[in-house]
């Protein structure tokens, strides 16, 4: 085995296992404890120093067992688990994190803070010196829960099954190494006697793959014996390295089980449990279950008997206990630039695939016409499917946010309540990395300006704790994020003295209350009289706006003063493709993205004046592109509208042809085109031209913005009306 | 039919001992006095379980198991290989060449009839 591999999988796991120990101490921290969250604690240590043992990673396994000993006494109820012992898990918790960042680096050699390391080993020593001196004080109870701490397999939830159960699968290569699985079966009958043998052929391949002489099948077993677990251990002793071998003894507990299905996750496992009777009906549902899950969930499968419900819920089998952290990875693992290479050859794809539509269409040739639709439709499916792999839900970045949240409201002596919604939401996987640091930014700025001290919110007469929200929902071809506050909202006179201040607008100026909003992205724009170490260094909205900006999304700001502010981002779904829209402006192609298309008018027939029609009797602000990109005009004259919305605003663009759907493989423009407003990329086309594609948001700004210079210039006029709200 | 197992060392007296406990155990034996020779009685039977030495002259036993798993008909015979305590990298010699049952030397004759019956059927 490759060991560099071996060691990066037991760095992605500590780090999997450490934040999922992370999130149950919150989870503990918020809705009080819960045994099933201290195991899962006390599972994550545990593994992470049996993994760093097989690597002999002493400086893990040596800290990580006292952290073990500590967690055992709090999961036998012999510690209290108190805002003390949080504060120091989630230490632990962080130094154990920079173990593993160490072993990721190659530097397991060296011991990364050793101060750090030596305060968490007093305090935790501590804690189990206090308890041993004090053995006895509280005898019957304490006695009882040690006792049975020692012997889990009596205590703890028991199956019925009075016999071992053995798990075995076998590599691919044991009949070359000499070896028979079937010996090894018979040996067994020397330790005891064999019973409901079930036979799992969970890797065989089809007939025409098969290779006969490698080994596909596995096996579970049940054995009546009298001998312990060395001795039937010891059967394997040849076949250990060509197999995967799990004993559990009779009687062993749920969570042995759940374990055990864990490890193998084989769909048709829990079928072979239950068909040969290791598992009761009743405990192959309850396998299937996390230990806390509702009782409602039980009741959908326990009625169902026999094999049938096992064969069509082991999906969920493996997710058992040890992960249910809703978005945790029990996937394969696939690196990010196969993903990417992937994504770009889907898009070769389509622009080789329109060109073949393009020279299908001129044949005209049905046949072929026919044939070449069918490729394209698979082409689309391909394409968003392979877009697909790359959706993660935002959950990955939301989950760092319990933390943060909490170390900084403690930090700044506030209380501040956390709530995610929309975790599940999905976004593309490269903006998920690069959303996470404006995020960040905009929470602690939130927390730190936004939600005021507790006394302040006293005298305002709101609750002491300041609420926090992320939420994350899908709108219109993009993803929404919203982080808002229950804080003080933004001061408009505050803003616009400073921006005047600033020089950043001038004091006649007539600002709309989203234009001033929109000062605080300015570069060197700070409102906060107090600089803290969190926020209010001067750097901070610009380059939140420039980051967003970056992943052609926008941040808008909404506030009320005195009740509280929510930053709102939009972002596209994707960065790579698009459905686009087609439309011609004198002799060059535009690309507009379809999901911001609302409709499309012929111009001629509508009441308009300068920048600005009457659309159903709304007025609408329009920009015509020929205008905009300085084309020479044709003489035709027949001009179509194509109305298109960015969030809440929408606008007309003027357009000459409109020339249908497609789908737009967006490649980014170069470093010279970067000032350009009006245009978010290029794309490829069916004949090989370059079309450009229209940045809509800006697009939809310019237009709404002169709208507004129109209204100022003259009266209101009849074309004027209130804002409209649409959906 | 009974099973046909292939011993291999160098010495006679380890030879004799194993024969006696695997014909009373039920087993056919045949003996080989090295690699060499061993290579030799592979050609024209079938064995069922081949139990070699590692340091022989001529040929050794690590040599032999890699020239036996060649032929067609050896490839999934299981092999066990007598061994020293502590001789490591002989041993992990023989693991690449895919021997995966080990006896370490000296060893009373139920330990070795123990290994054979995990390694092939009645």
């Amino acid at each position: 085995m490759d060991m560099d591999m071996a060691r990066d999988a037991l760095v992605q796991e500590s780090r999997e296992l450490l934040s999922a120990m992370e999130a149950a101490l919150l989870q503990i921290e918020d809705s009080g404890a819960d045994s099933e969250a201290i195991n899962a604690i006390f599972r994550a240590a545990h593994t992470i120093k049996g993994s760093a043992g097989l690597f002999a990673f002493n400086r893990i396994v040596s800290f990580t067992h006292i952290v073990e000993s500590v967690l055992d006494r709090v999961r036998n109820g012999v510690l209290p688990i108190d805002n003390a012992m949080l504060s120091l898990l989630l230490n632990c918790g962080d130094y154990i994190a920079q173990l593993v960042d160490a072993i990721a680096a190659r530097l397991e050699e060296v011991e990364p803070d050793p101060v750090r390391r030596a305060e968490l080993e007093a305090q935790l020593n501590q804690l189990l010196d206090e308890q041993d001196t004090a053995p006895t004080h509280s005898a019957p109870a304490a006695a009882a829960v040690t006792h049975t701490a020692q012997e889990p397999t009596v205590s703890e939830d028991p199956v019925a099954s009075p016999y071992w159960h053995l798990s075995l699968r076998f590599s691919a290569d044991v009949l070359r190494m000499g070896l028979d699985p079937l010996s090894f079966l018979q040996y067994l009958g020397n330790v005891g006697t064999l019973l409901n043998l079930q036979t799992l052929p969970e890797g065989l391949p089809p007939l025409a793959q098969l290779d006969p002489e490698q080994a596909y099948i596995g096996f579970e077993l049940d054995l009546q014996s009298e001998q312990d677990r060395a001795a039937i251990d010891g059967v394997f002793d040849f076949i250990r390295d060509d197999a995967s071998i799990l004993i559990l003894p009779p009687h062993a507990s749920m969570r042995e089980y759940r374990a055990l299905l864990a490890a193998r996750n084989d769909p048709q496992m829990l079928a072979a449990l239950l068909a040969q009777g290791t598992l009761t009906a009743d405990e192959a549902a309850r396998a299937l279950l996390p230990e806390q899950e509702t009782v409602e969930a039980v009741s959908v499968v326990a009625p169902v008997a026999a094999i049938e419900p096992a064969m069509k819920l082991p999906a969920n089998a493996p997710r058992g206990d040890e992960k249910k952290g809703g978005y945790e990875q029990k996937f394969i693992k696939i690196e990010v630039s196969k993903l990417d290479q992937l994504i770009d050859l889907v898009g070769e794809l389509v622009i080789a695939g329109a060109g073949a539509s393009l020279i299908a269409n001129r044949r005209k040739d049905s046949q072929f016409e026919e044939a070449v639709q069918s490729i394209a439709e698979l082409v689309e499916h391909i394409r968003d499917a392979a877009l697909n792999l790359r959706m993660v839900p935002i959950g990955e970045v939301f989950q760092r946010f319990p933390r943060v949240v909490r170390d900084i409201s403690h930090e700044l002596g506030k209380e501040i309540d956390l709530v995610v919604t929309g975790a599940d939401t999905e976004l593309d996987k490269s903006m998920v990395e690069r959303l996470s640091d404006p995020l960040m930014h905009i929470v602690r700025n939130a927390m730190d300006h936004g939600i005021e001290a507790t006394d302040a919110r006293l005298a305002a007469g709101k609750p002491l704790a300041g609420t926090l929200r992320l939420n994350a929902y899908h709108e219109s071809g993009s993803i929404v994020i919203e982080v808002s506050d229950d804080g003080r909202g933004l001061n408009k006179a505050r803003i616009l003295a400073k921006a005047i201040e600033r020089g950043l607008v001038s004091a006649e100026q007539v600002l709309s209350e989203r234009e001033v909003f929109r000062l605080i992205f300015e570069a060197g724009f700070s409102t906060a009289e107090q600089v803290t170490n969190l926020s209010g260094r001067g750097v901070g909205m610009d380059v939140v706006k420039k980051n967003i900006e970056s992943l052609r999304g926008e941040v808008e700001i909404v506030s009320t003063e005195g009740a509280g502010t929510t930053v709102r981002i939009r972002l596209p779904l994707t960065l790579a493709i698009i459905d686009g829209f087609q439309v011609m402006v004198n002799e060059s192609v535009f690309v507009i993205p379809l999901d911001l298309v609302i409709e499309c008018i012929d111009l001629a027939g509508l009441d308009g004046h300068h920048d600005i029609v009457k659309l159903r009797g709304e007025p609408l602000p329009f920009i015509r592109l020929r205008e905009l990109f300085e084309l020479p005009a044709l003489e035709h004259g027949r001009e179509s509208l194509v109305v298109v919305q960015f969030g809440q605003q929408r606008a007309g663009l003027v357009v000459d042809r409109l020339l249908g759907e497609f789908q737009a493989v967006i490649k980014p423009l170069g470093e010279l085109f970067s000032r350009i407003k009006s245009i978010s990329g290029s794309t490829i086309l069916g004949d090989g031209r370059v079309a450009l594609i229209l940045d809509v948001a800006n697009l939809v700004h310019q237009a709404v913005q002169q709208q507004a210079t129109t209204q100022n210039g003259k009266a209101a006029t009849g074309l004027v009306s209130p804002q409209k709200s649409n959906g | 039919m009974a099973k046909t197992i292939l011993i291999v060392d160098d010495s006679f007296s380890l030879r004799q001992t194993l024969g006696i406990a695997l014909k009373g155990a039920g087993y056919d034996v045949v003996e080989a006095v090295d690699g060499k020779d061993a290579l030799a009685k592979l050609d024209g039977r079938k064995f069922n379980l081949i139990i070699s030495d590692v340091n022989m002259p001529n040929m050794d036993g690590i040599s032999f198991v890699k020239a036996a798993k060649l032929l067609p008909a050896y490839k999934f015979t299981p092999i066990i290989m007598l061994t020293t305590e502590g001789d490591e990298a002989k041993k992990a010699e023989g693991r690449a060449a895919g021997v995966r049952a080990w006896v370490i030397k000296p060893f009373q004759p139920p330990v070795l009839l123990d290994a054979v019956s995990k390694l092939i059927m009645a």
